[in-house]
């Protein structure tokens, strides 16, 4: 109880590093910070450079100064440290304090303990060995990188001043538990839904098939099983009655159309009692009606049908509501983009100048390309790699590093800077030409339910002709997304330091909305044109296979060996695990 | 190449300059000059990332302060821990790839 009460008291004296409470200053710090004024950093700020256009912040006098140690001479040491208080460089080895130079400058003359490494200007206290943080110096160093490469309004950090981080106030996530009077409460408030005999869960049943429709089905599985989608709609939240009333008024014989209300109906009917088959029929028919170019018995795509779903619940919800001012963006406009839609960040940099122009695009899923087969070209690693997989040579590693491809993999390659060469110049607004750039995305806001989609179906320019991509793909049951939040990206640009990074303001800094848990695989099986999509589902943690109107329970293995097309992620603390079924 | 041209008084002990400098200093102070040493770098930490070596130094770092508490440990008590274990797991193709760019660079610098 008493660290607890600790720990809150430290919440608001203490800015936090990427949801961490920072510790307080080490005594060295604190002294060295009373005894030089309001801008004891101040003399140092002159000194950031950074070398290449938009590369990393870096302590030098002047531009070409090459630093070593002033008592050995060397200036190859991996770690050169200058002094704040006087500028004397010293090298820095953590074994034996006998062998830092920095350790004993600071032994020697007292309020001499603060440096900053020369090399990605960062503070550290040579008599504690440890980094430090300040926050005023950190801020400095972001807004020196920012300014040196971005000088548009749609700035890198547009919360750029420190006292927003003075201002922020966080509500402490704590969890609930009913407490005697409360579940008393619950009981009588409500009835128990009666779980039959068998362990068949809640609303698992089979979709039939009405000519072609597997991927329709294949979509729909996943999304009847979408925590957050299923508690909006068995909550009552969107009632068909009363939307359809209130349509009836506005005697708009279009508005009569709302995928919503079928969704309603649909999730009534799947989680009423019994295991039979549910025939989607009146869902097609209404999305018939959405989008009428897709009014065939047609095979189609399951992920083209999953945007289009997801469009037209929004169109309807969004029109009706009359919040057409709530950008898709905020998320805010309907359940499809409350649940799936997330924000992606997308930073180009100038390869001339640095200058950096960053864009903001919403999305409900985030398409992935398969790694290419012949290895990254002209990366030395990989490509060494890839000639065992095809058998050519006898390395011992073969199977784990090469081929197999990863989702893993997908993201980093998908947050990975990415050269614009000389074929897609960009153009600068600082050169005012077309310049060679660096492209980079990261996610700037999760959504809570993260669908990826594999782009299997590949386009040859050459043979003028579109084809399937057998190739299989491991994914993981639980997926940490902390290193692809642009706050992530940005803070290995940045270094480390104490400084709200896009998104750190956001929901962003909570550890826990960053892990997410699988619980659903569409996966395809054939050829582009004629194929069959079947779900996997796993609910209470096992595992079931729906094929069409079939269910089928499966051991994790054969999920794991399934050639997925679409994987649904959804925040853990959304998860439902074994516990689900037990309220008593 | 004096070094404290505007520097309050410190342990010099030595005065290096008289000194001829080795052939590893030209190589280095060559390198970071031609702004070689910091695509390097860049390289060294784009392979280390992809091998896993990172997430390895990362594993070992979590353990550590897992075992030895939150609030007692450094920097330093990191670095000290990882080294030997970071030092010997690199993989050669990466290393013979950095030395391959190292050797290109002396061949173009003519040293």
């Amino acid at each position: 109880m008493a660290s607890n009460l600790n720990q809150h008291h430290h919440h608001h004296h203490h800015p936090r590093i990427n949801g961490q409470i920072s510790p307080p200053p080490c005594p060295h710090l604190a002294d060295f910070l009373s005894r030089n004024g309001s801008k004891p950093f101040l003399a140092l700020q002159d000194c950031l450079r950074s070398k290449p256009p938009g590369g990393r912040a870096a302590i030098r006098r002047d531009p070409s100064e090459v630093p070593r140690c002033v008592s050995c001479g060397d200036s190859s040491r991996p770690r050169l440290y200058a002094c704040v208080a006087c500028a004397a460089v010293s090298c820095h080895a953590a074994p034996s304090p006998s062998s830092s130079h920095a350790a004993a400058h600071a032994a020697s003359y007292p309020g001499h303990e603060i440096a900053v490494d020369v090399d990605r200007a960062e503070l550290f206290c040579c008599a504690c060995r440890d980094q430090v943080y300040d926050r005023d110096f950190d801020a400095a160093v972001v807004l020196f990188l920012s300014t040196s490469s971005t000088t548009s309004s749609s700035s890198l950090v547009p919360a750029s001043k420190p006292e927003n981080l003075r201002k922020r106030r966080r509500v402490d996530y704590c969890p609930w538990s009913p407490d005697i009077q409360e579940r008393i409460l619950v009981g009588n408030g409500s009835s128990r839904l009666d779980c039959e005999s068998d362990q068949k869960p809640w609303g698992l049943r089979g979709l039939n098939n009405l000519g072609n429709t597997c991927f329709m089905s294949s979509v729909l599985q996943a999304l009847l099983h979408t925590p957050p989608l299923r508690n909006y709609f068995l909550s009552d939240r969107h009632n068909r009655y009363y939307c359809q009333q209130k349509n009836a008024k506005n005697d708009n014989n279009n508005a009569r159309l709302c995928l919503a209300c079928d969704m309603d109906a649909m999730f009534s009917a799947v989680f009423s009692v019994g295991h039979a088959p549910y025939s989607p029929a009146k869902f097609l028919y209404s999305w018939w009606q959405y989008s009428a170019n897709w009014a065939s018995y047609d095979q189609q795509d399951a992920h083209e049908f999953f945007i289009s779903m997801l469009d037209g619940i929004h169109e309807k919800v969004a029109e009706k509501d009359r919040c057409k001012s709530h950008s898709q963006g905020h998320g805010d406009c309907c359940i499809a983009h409350r649940v799936f839609s997330g924000i992606l960040r997308s930073d180009v940099m100038c390869m001339a100048c640095g200058f950096t122009s960053t864009t903001y695009d919403p999305c409900v899923d985030i398409s992935l390309d398969l790694e290419p087969h012949q290895g990254v070209s002209g990366k030395a690693g990989p490509a060494k790699n890839h000639h065992s997989c095809n058998g050519n040579t006898d390395s011992k590693s073969s199977s784990e590093s090469c081929g197999i491809s990863s989702l893993i993999g997908c993201l980093d390659r998908f947050t990975r800077p990415e050269r614009l060469g000389a074929d897609q110049k960009f153009f600068c607004q600082q050169c005012q030409v077309r310049q060679e750039s660096l492209k980079q995305m990261s996610i700037r806001k999760l959504p809570l339910v993260s669908c990826f989609h594999i782009k299997r179906f590949e386009h040859s320019p050459i043979r003028k002709m579109s084809r399937k991509v057998d190739r299989y793909l491991q994914f993981p049951f639980s997926l940490d997304m902390t290193p692809y939040l642009s706050s992530s990206i940005l803070r290995g640009r940045f270094g480390n330091r104490i400084f709200p990074f896009d998104g750190d303001d956001a929901d962003g800094s909570n550890e826990m909305s960053s892990e997410f848990e699988l619980f659903a695989v569409v996966t395809h099986t054939g050829k582009l044109d004629c194929g069959h999509y079947v779900t996997y589902l796993r609910l209470s943690n096992q595992w079931y296979k729906c094929d069409d109107s079939w269910i089928t329970q499966v051991n994790e293995n054969t999920v794991r060996a399934a050639q997925g097309y679409m994987m649904f992620y959804v925040q853990k603390m959304l998860y439902y695990k074994v516990s689900e079924k037990q309220v008593s | 190449m004096r070094n404290s041209v505007n520097r309050p008084p410190t342990p010099d002990a030595v005065e290096h300059q008289e000194k001829e400098p080795t052939l590893q200093e030209i190589i280095n102070i060559k390198l970071i000059e031609s702004g070689e040493k910091e695509r390097l770098m860049e390289l060294l930490r784009e392979r280390l990332v992809e091998c896993g070596w990172k997430d390895d130094m990362k594993a070992l770092c979590r353990a550590f302060v897992k075992k030895k508490g939150r609030s007692n440990v450094t920097v330093d008590d990191l670095v000290h821990v990882i080294t030997p274990k970071g030092r010997a797991s690199i993989p050669d193709s990466v290393k013979a790839e950095l030395l391959q760019r190292i050797r290109a660079f002396l061949v173009q610098a003519a040293i």
